[in-house]
């Protein structure tokens, strides 16, 4: 294995080489980058012209160029990291670094949520294949997918930002609207759960009852400006999921499991309240140590309660752990938002990764972090789940096919047991590959986002860099998403490998 | 069954959540009331500012350095910033005109021949650290541009001082400026007259920093200048070329070398998102009205709607009818200004050997009379800026206030209409065969040239041309260089000099292309750049403005219109077609 790795990665290196050679090549040739300066009439011209080509090496020849790249490149393997200077003289490494972390925070979110979304409402439309809803995702998927998303980012800049400012202003939802969104929700979940007619009925009127309830209560008690969940709602909630999560993981009937995550849920509790002090102001680093022991927390209660059934116990209680830590600090912003209103009256912005000299708590700045990558993430999520759902859908529908499947279901296992244990888990294992190979594809940004959002970052250096036809940070975007993807290519390989039995040698 | 019993049990949770959410709502509502005294920020009293913020962009590009006068880090991007932070004797104001700035000090042109210009900096002027501002600031402003330090291989000299004039001014005073250590008051000597002295920077950096952060005493900087010691001044070049620049974004330079002379100083800079201007509290002069002025790096194309968001207060965004309408879709609540830029388009005939139009007078005449140049502005350029007009003259602007005067007595107006019988005729005159094939070389991507190559092909084809549309993506690589064109088509942006056109139409003018050569351009060039009267500068330009348009240098087409647009609260907005660009007088902007 350590021999096939090693291969893998020197074949790698020296496509690496070869490619990074073409990129050069084909960048220094890609226009020309002095065009700017012959338009001028300004009479230091000729400095100026020099002065340009002196920076970007412009009178030597192209071996040369790529040579001083590769040498400055070379410097990384032992600490001396040079990628040279753009052309206005600013450090390419020093650039990189800001790009890659705003890239980060651009599209992780968006990529995780597109994965959860995507394989989640795969494995639904296999559920319900051929039935109204799922030709409406279908659909749906398709048109997301083909967004241009020059002008999907312009509506939803429209309707997410300008529109949505102008009525958080004064917040109004009336009878007519909160009746046209119950409605179409309670329309949309009763596609989803299916069954007969009574039920159908039954789902839809009870969601429409709900949230055309809720909209209006909440518009009543001015709940959209000066919100706020409360522990009870935070424990309810996390208690239902914990329930909810035994009932489609382990089945209700595994008493200790279920003990275990509403144990957890308890612990939670006390500890909801204990923290309030301490997450007044708190700092990433304290929350990433609260996150740990909320998992750890997890992890122990299943232990304890686990029995027979003490990894799965675990492992639902790690999750009900984090989800509930999860919801504390949602409360918190939420709890924030009515400040962080007074700070920010228009919440969501249409550029920039955060707004210029904002001054708030550790809270209100969350919250304006989030706010500001809504509008992207919302859209890099919509084109990309389409993918996602799709290639579940179909891995999905052909391991409802197999014969082990329709073994499973003839022994009398239920529907849930078939779903869950024998179906999803092998229908998971071509994902793995798109999921890998989507990660390296979220290092090197998205240009058009970026671009439309204001972020500065890989997308948005590449395209500058091309513009200027200047090599330096073209390549530095290069070695990050070349690297990326020849070692997420690799780590798609020996996932698979390790998933699937069958192809392990 | 099951999951219909949990259904019920989903309804129920559901409809508790739902009056339990409500209970907890009133906590937000006493929490918001609590809070709301701490948003508001300490004011900055001292200064005279409000502590308002005011959002402007420019463009996407990152602010680059206190230092913008190396050539990499030279661009309006960089230079918008820092006008309002470093302060100099003379301002473009809103018709590109050259002011003298008093709150910095006077400028006085003391003798005519020789050359002597004095400079008054004002008694209470100071560097945002308490030092004066005096001639010594002067003096090694002008060193920069003095001095080299051996040659390339090519025989040219290579600068001491990495700045981007090169030895412009240098080689026009040769003396430097003249004046005591520590005094206000200097005088600059120029060898031959100079027409732009105005433009002349004499004060940028700060002397006493550089002399400092080089490890020398400003005295002996000073007596190295004056020596033309170039080993001394190694060090301070050496300072000068990499200390006050920024090549990490994000890194505002250390305050106490990035010195303020102007009402602004830098605040804080967040790389890849904005930079923000505060008051410099140690400014003279009247201090700004807004307290916090804030560039956001944002690409053109995202302006309109950040405007109307409030994201962004001032935008100057690419001036295209899709940007009009959406702005004038917002309503009254943002303010529109269109002007006309300093970029101008024109068509330049090629007098080189082998090209169609290059021999025959008559052929360049046909060729004027069928070029639809009202048509041209009246598709392209209207729909932006309904006031736009065609530009009849090549040295000023039609938003210049002597434009209607050098223009009526040096073009009669004759190629105004299109004329394609007389395009005829004149090609029949000619004597040559037809069709006469004319190749228009512009660079490519360039839709609004594509069009108008288009518009000028559908008129001057009629008269008996074959016009061939030659736009290339090396146009200025490879074609324009080579002479391998017909007809180029492209635009000049103009610097706000006088004499800058000398560089193009001249005969052996660096920037002359086409191989123009005319006698009486030539001194009329001479006569312009050796006076200093104003009077006989206008004389001669209409000379030049006459004999190329008699001799078909080119043909002006258009200037680029621009667009702004503001936040209609914010008072004292006015766009200016300079490099200055719409922030030229931020200080003066008040919500």
């Amino acid at each position: 294995m350590t021999r096939y790795i090693l291969r893998r990665l020197a074949i790698s290196f020296g496509v690496l080489f070869v490619g990074s050679f073409l990129m050069y090549i084909l960048t220094i040739n890609s226009g020309d980058p002095l065009e700017d300066l012959r338009q001028s009439t300004a009479s230091n011209r000729d400095v100026l012209i020099q002065g340009r080509i002196d920076t970007m090496g412009l009178d030597l020849p192209w071996y040369e160029r790529y040579w001083g790249w590769l040498t400055g490149v070379a410097g990384c393997f032992y600490g001396a990291c040079d990628l040279g200077t753009d052309q206005s003289g600013t450090d390419v490494l020093s650039m990189l670094q800001q790009s890659a972390s705003a890239t980060l925070r651009l599209v992780t979110i968006a990529t995780f949520a597109a994965i959860i979304i995507g394989i989640i409402v795969g494995i639904l439309t296999a559920i319900r294949q051929y039935s109204g809803f799922d030709y409406v995702v279908t659909f749906l998927t398709f048109l997301f997918f083909s967004l241009p998303v020059f002008w999907a980012a312009v509506l939803l800049k429209e309707y997410g930002a300008i529109r949505f400012n102008d009525w958080i202003a004064d917040p109004q939802i009336s009878v007519l609207q909160a009746v046209i969104v119950g409605v179409l929700l309670g329309f949309i979940l009763q596609g989803i759960m299916g069954g007969d007619m009574k039920r159908r009925l039954f789902t839809a009127g009870a969601t429409a009852v709900f949230t055309i309830a809720a909209l209006l209560y909440f518009t009543y008690v001015g709940w959209w400006r000066s919100p706020a969940l409360g522990p009870v709602i935070v424990i309810l909630v996390s208690a239902a999921f914990a329930v909810g999560l035994v009932a489609l993981i382990a089945g209700l009937g595994k008493k200790r499991v279920l003990y275990s995550t509403l144990t957890t849920v308890g612990i939670g509790s006390i500890l909801y309240f204990a923290l309030q002090p301490l997450l007044a102001e708190p700092n990433w680093w304290l929350l990433l140590g609260l996150f740990v022991s909320a998992v750890v927390v997890g992890l122990v209660v299943g232990y304890f309660w686990g029995g027979y059934s003490r990894g799965q116990a675990m492992a639902l209680s790690a999750v009900t752990a984090t989800f509930m830590a999860g919801m504390t600090f949602v409360d918190h912003l939420v709890y924030a938002w009515a400040g962080f209103l007074e700070l920010k009256p228009r919440p969501i912005s249409t550029i920039g990764a955060s707004t210029p000299n904002f001054q708030g708590d550790f809270w209100e700045t969350t919250l304006d972090w989030g706010t500001q990558l809504i509008l992207p993430s919302i859209l890099l999520t919509l084109i990309s789940v389409a993918t996602y759902s799709r290639y579940t859908r179909s891995s999905m529908l052909e391991t409802m096919n197999q014969d082990y499947v329709r073994t499973a279901r003839s022994k009398g296992l239920s529907e849930r047991t078939v779903i869950t244990k024998h179906a999803f888990r092998n229908a998971l294992i071509p994902i793995t590959t798109i999921v890998a190979l989507d990660f390296a594809a979220l290092i090197g940004g998205a240009v058009i986002t970026e671009t439309v959002f204001g972020w500065k970052g890989m997308g948005a250096m590449f395209r500058e860099g091309l513009t200027h036809v200047d090599p330096n940070p073209v390549m530095a975007f290069f070695l990050v998403t070349g690297t990326a993807a020849v070692i997420m290519n690799l780590v798609a390989d020996l996932a698979y490998a390790s998933l699937d039995p069958r192809i392990r040698r | 069954m099951k999951i219909g019993t949990m259904g019920k049990g989903v309804a129920l949770f559901a409809a508790s959540t739902l009056a339990l959410a409500a209970c907890t709502s009133d906590s937000g509502d006493s929490d918001e009331t609590s809070e709301s005294p701490t948003a508001a920020a300490t004011s900055e009293a001292a200064t005279g500012s409000n502590d308002d913020t005011i959002l402007v962009s420019v463009g996407e590009d990152e602010w680059a350095g206190y230092n913008n006068m190396t050539p990499a880090t030279y661009s309006t991007y960089n230079s918008v910033i820092n006008d309002r932070v470093r302060e100099t004797f003379t301002y473009f104001d809103e018709e590109s005109a050259i002011q003298i700035n008093e709150e910095f000090g006077n400028v006085e042109l003391v003798s005519e021949d020789p050359m002597i210009v004095e400079y008054t900096i004002a008694e209470d002027a100071v560097w945002s650290d308490g030092t004066p501002i005096t001639y010594d600031d002067a003096l090694l402003t002008w060193a920069a541009q003095k001095f080299t330090d051996g040659e390339n291989e090519d025989g040219t000299p290579i600068q001491l001082f990495d700045h981007v004039g090169g030895i412009d001014y240098g080689e026009r005073v040769v003396e430097g400026p003249q004046g005591e250590a520590g005094g206000k008051t200097f005088t600059v000597e120029y060898t031959n007259p100079y027409p732009d002295y105005l433009l002349t920077t004499v004060i940028d950096l700060p002397a006493h920093v550089a002399a400092e952060q080089s490890g020398v005493s400003l005295e002996d900087m000073a007596a190295a200048i004056e020596a033309e010691d170039i080993e001394a001044l190694r060090p301070v070049a050496e300072f000068w070329n990499t200390g006050w620049l920024s090549p990490t974004p994000g890194e505002l330079p250390d305050p106490a070398i990035a010195l303020s002379s102007g009402p602004y100083t830098y605040g804080s800079w967040e790389a890849g998102q904005s930079l923000t201007l505060v008051p410099n509290e140690n400014y003279w002069g009247t201090a700004p009205a807004t307290g916090n002025l804030t560039f956001r790096f944002a690409a053109a194309d995202t302006h309109v709607q950040a405007l109307q968001n409030g994201d962004l207060n001032v935008i100057e965004p690419q001036a295209t009818v899709d940007t009009l309408d959406q702005l004038a879709a917002i309503g009254d609540a943002v303010t529109v200004g269109t002007y006309d830029t300093l970029i101008w388009e024109h068509l330049d005939i090629n007098f080189k050997e082998g090209a169609s139009l290059a021999d025959s007078q008559e052929l360049r005449e046909a060729f004027a009379m069928c070029v639809p140049r009202q048509l041209i502005v009246d598709n392209l350029i209207a729909p932006m800026n309904p006031e736009a007009g065609i530009m009849n003259a090549r040295e000023v602007f039609p938003f210049e206030s002597d434009y209607e005067e050098i223009v009526s007595a040096s073009y009669d107006g004759r190629y105004d209409e299109v004329d394609i019988e007389g395009a005829a005729a004149k090609i029949a005159e000619a004597g040559v065969s037809e069709p006469v094939q004319v190749r228009i070389g512009y660079n490519t991507p360039n839709p609004r040239r594509t069009d108008i190559v288009a518009l000028i092909k559908d008129s001057c084809d009629q008269a008996g041309f074959e016009i061939v549309d030659n736009g290339n993506a090396d146009f200025f690589g490879v074609d324009l260089t080579a002479g391998d064109f017909d007809v180029a088509l492209y635009a000049w942006s103009g610097s706000g000099q006088i004499t800058s056109g000398q560089n193009i139409y001249a005969s052996d003018g660096a920037q002359n292309v086409t191989g123009y050569v005319n006698e009486d351009v030539d001194a009329a060039w001479d006569a312009l750049t050796s006076t200093l009267d104003p009077e006989a500068q206008k004389e001669q330009t209409i000379i030049i403005e006459k004999t190329l348009w008699d001799s078909l240098f080119g043909i002006p087409l258009f200037a680029h219109p621009g667009v702004a647009a503001w936040d209609s609260t914010i008072q004292n907005v006015i766009p200016t077609p300079s490099q200055s660009g719409i922030v030229w007088n931020a200080e003066e902007w008040v919500r």
